[in-house]
């Protein structure tokens, strides 16, 4: 398995660098399409023992940790110009956030709601994106505009067990899997790409695959 | 006043703390990013989750503090602390869990700071019986004096100033305590015990009390909560083993009339003086008389937070009464008074100021030769900030101003200090 920060850190480098991918220019984009197989069960957050609470805490919600995005290491020529921003959310529901794995593009703004009747402080120190909300309550959202690519790991500063994680991309091609592990990356121009699979802060080697044009390659995963 | 190898053990932690920093750094490195803002600030959890073990390390050097405004007992100031925090929590089922803290300050023995059994008997109410060495009932901030909950380095002194009151040990008169103002951290009296050893704090946060506590929570849109509980010690002098067959009671009602605004009202009353003291005191005193050689308090605290900033105060009165073994008629009780007001502002992702602004106040005794407050009265301001280099990586830096109306020690410090925090 190769380090998720060195492989959205080769994105950066790439994107910065502006090193060309191993793509074959071609009229009809196609697809990639596949499954994530994972081989492990990803165990959320524990509560600190909360030893100095006057009794047991309140039941939380889980997160869905199964969820697993896969994402070309380098993307073609032509694909940083493309400008398709707009605003996603990640709620904050009994104690979790949701959904607990966001893929989005440079540009995009998250909106971070409460839908708790408690405080939330949402934050993040990662190098990708750092911010702090601050406290807000039930029925206020707050949102924050993600520029840097790169993992961002989102925190409340309450509640230490909520965390989640925003990726994101100078690209449009990836995906987030479905609840079956199935995922699909279209309109990929046609060519030869490495496409990397991550979950939960592991990601896998990259794998090769080509891309026919105007065809689907498919391409499966499995992550330890 | 150090032990000596005092400061060996302190490089001994400094270099631990960052040993624990770097290999959870590595760990998380190789699991799961290459960056250290990765650092796993998760628990362990082990057995589907049914064990959790979380901890927090500090490493606290600050100046020298010849005033012992800042001793939690005669050897340990608050300003130079190396902390030691293991909590584990083993939940059985639904409705049975054990909690347990252990914690050891500047590698002295390691002591159990919390170990108890949580019932809940209905798994959908939150109603909660805890018995054990339990969380305090009384008050707020001897449940969060956690190193990384305490937004400066210093305690609010109701919670930690050393009172020359002792429970083992008594004045004969009143002249003899208003001759021993200021000397908490080290008293001597010459009724009961006769070693050296610190006084006791109004409310102490360092050690919890021996007994049985029953929590409610009720009214989700508004909560209340209502905890009340009986234990061996008291506030100021929290036991195991019970030492004048009286018990503390005591209760807490604590209400969120909107979301980011705490309110909550305590009280506790219990037999302070032990009955060895007691009996050297007073000859062949009455069990209704060592019951009233009690502490009695009744505090009060609000907590307000919104957007980036964070306002707690708290207010303590707390009334002792002891026997003088020379004055058998005196029946004046020793009174204390205290308030701190604390807040932290973030400036920015993962920097805050914060700053906090405390008095703790004595009532008058008259004796035969003097008169007035029976321990000298102390105020304390402190201003820090805090930077999280990681997560739960937290360096603070506090400048602390303490000044003291009374006693022979100096009376008037400045003090600095700094503190790194890890948790996880």
């Amino acid at each position: 398995m190769a380090s998720t920060g060195l492989v959205v850190s080769a994105i950066v480098t790439l994107v910065a660098g502006g090193a060309r991918p191993s793509t074959t220019a071609a009229a009809r984009p196609g697809s990639i399409r596949g499954h994530v197989d994972l081989q492990r069960t990803p165990v959320p957050a524990a509560r600190r023992p909360g030893v100095s609470d006057l009794g047991a805490p309140a039941p939380r919600d889980l997160p869905d940790l199964l969820r697993s995005v896969v994402y070309l290491e380098s993307a073609p020529r032509g694909a940083f110009e493309t400008s398709e921003t707009g605003r996603v959310v990640m709620d904050q529901h009994n104690e979790t956030f949701v959904p607990h794995v966001l893929a989005i593009m440079t540009g995009t703004s998250v909106d971070f709601p409460n839908s708790d009747p408690f405080y939330h402080n949402v934050f993040s120190l990662s190098k990708a994106g750092r911010f702090d909300l601050g406290r807000y309550a039930a029925g206020r959202s707050k949102s924050v505009r993600f520029d840097k690519p790169g993992i961002v790991r989102v925190f409340c500063d309450i509640h230490s067990h909520m965390n989640a994680y925003i990726l994101v991309f100078s690209h449009p091609f990836f995906a987030l899997t479905n609840a079956d592990g199935r995922y699909g990356i279209d309109r990929v121009p046609a060519g030869t790409y490495n496409v990397i699979a991550w979950n939960e802060g592991t990601a896998s080697e990259p794998q090769s695959v080509m891309v026919p044009d105007g065809g689907i390659a498919e391409l499966d995963f499995q992550l330890r | 006043m150090r032990r000596p190898g005092t400061g060996a053990r302190w490089c001994c932690g400094v270099v631990m703390l960052a040993w624990c920093a770097w290999s959870d750094a590595r760990v998380a490195h190789a699991q799961s990013a290459a960056s250290w803002a990765n650092l796993s600030p998760e628990p362990i959890s082990l057995a589907d989750g049914h064990v959790t073990i979380g901890g927090d390390v500090s490493a606290t050097y600050g100046s020298v503090d010849p005033g012992f405004f800042n001793y939690t007992d005669y050897e340990h100031s608050a300003l130079r602390m190396i902390r030691f925090n293991v909590t584990a929590a083993v939940k059985a089922n639904d409705h049975l869990a054990v909690l347990g803290d252990l914690q050891t300050e500047n590698f002295d023995n390691l002591r159990p700071y919390a170990l108890y059994l949580r019932i809940r008997p209905w798994a959908a109410r939150d109603f909660d019986i805890q018995a054990g060495r339990i969380p305090p009932t009384f008050g707020a901030f001897a449940r969060r004096s956690y190193v990384a909950d305490n937004p400066l380095i210093g305690y609010p002194l109701a919670y930690q100033y050393l009172s020359t009151l002792r429970a083992d040990a008594l004045p004969a008169t009143a002249d003899e305590l208003l001759q021993k103002k200021s000397f908490g951290w080290l008293v001597r009296y010459p009724v009961g015990s006769q070693t050296l050893d610190h006084g006791v704090p109004v409310v102490t946060a360092l050690r919890w009390d021996t007994g049985v506590q029953v929590h409610a929570g009720m009214f989700k849109a508004r909560p209340l909560g209502v905890t009340a509980s009986v234990t061996t010690g008291t506030l100021s002098n929290p036991l195991v083993r019970d030492d004048n067959g009286g018990k503390q009671v005591a209760g807490r009602l604590e209400w969120r009339p909107t979301p980011g605004l705490n309110l909550g009202v305590s009280g506790s009353h219990g037999e302070f003086v032990s009955t060895a003291a007691a009996n050297a005191a007073l000859p062949a005193p009455r069990p209704d008389t060592l019951a009233g050689f009690a502490q009695t308090a009744w505090g009060a605290d609000v907590e307000y937070s919104r957007d980036y900033f964070l306002v707690r105060s708290e207010v303590i009165a707390s009334r002792w009464r002891i026997p003088f073994a020379n004055e058998p008629n005196r029946h004046d009780p020793l009174d204390s008074l205290s308030a701190f007001v604390e807040g932290r502002y973030k400036i920015r992702p993962g920097f805050y100021v914060a700053m906090r602004v405390d008095h703790l106040g004595f009532g008058s005794i008259t004796g035969q030769t003097q008169s007035g407050p029976w321990d000298a009265p102390v105020s304390r301001l402190e201003a820090g900030a805090g930077y999280s280099l990681f997560r739960n990586l937290l360096l603070k830096g506090a400048y602390q101003y303490d000044s003291r109306d009374g006693g022979r020690l100096k009376p008037v410090e400045h003090l600095v200090a700094t503190q790194v925090v890890f948790w996880f």
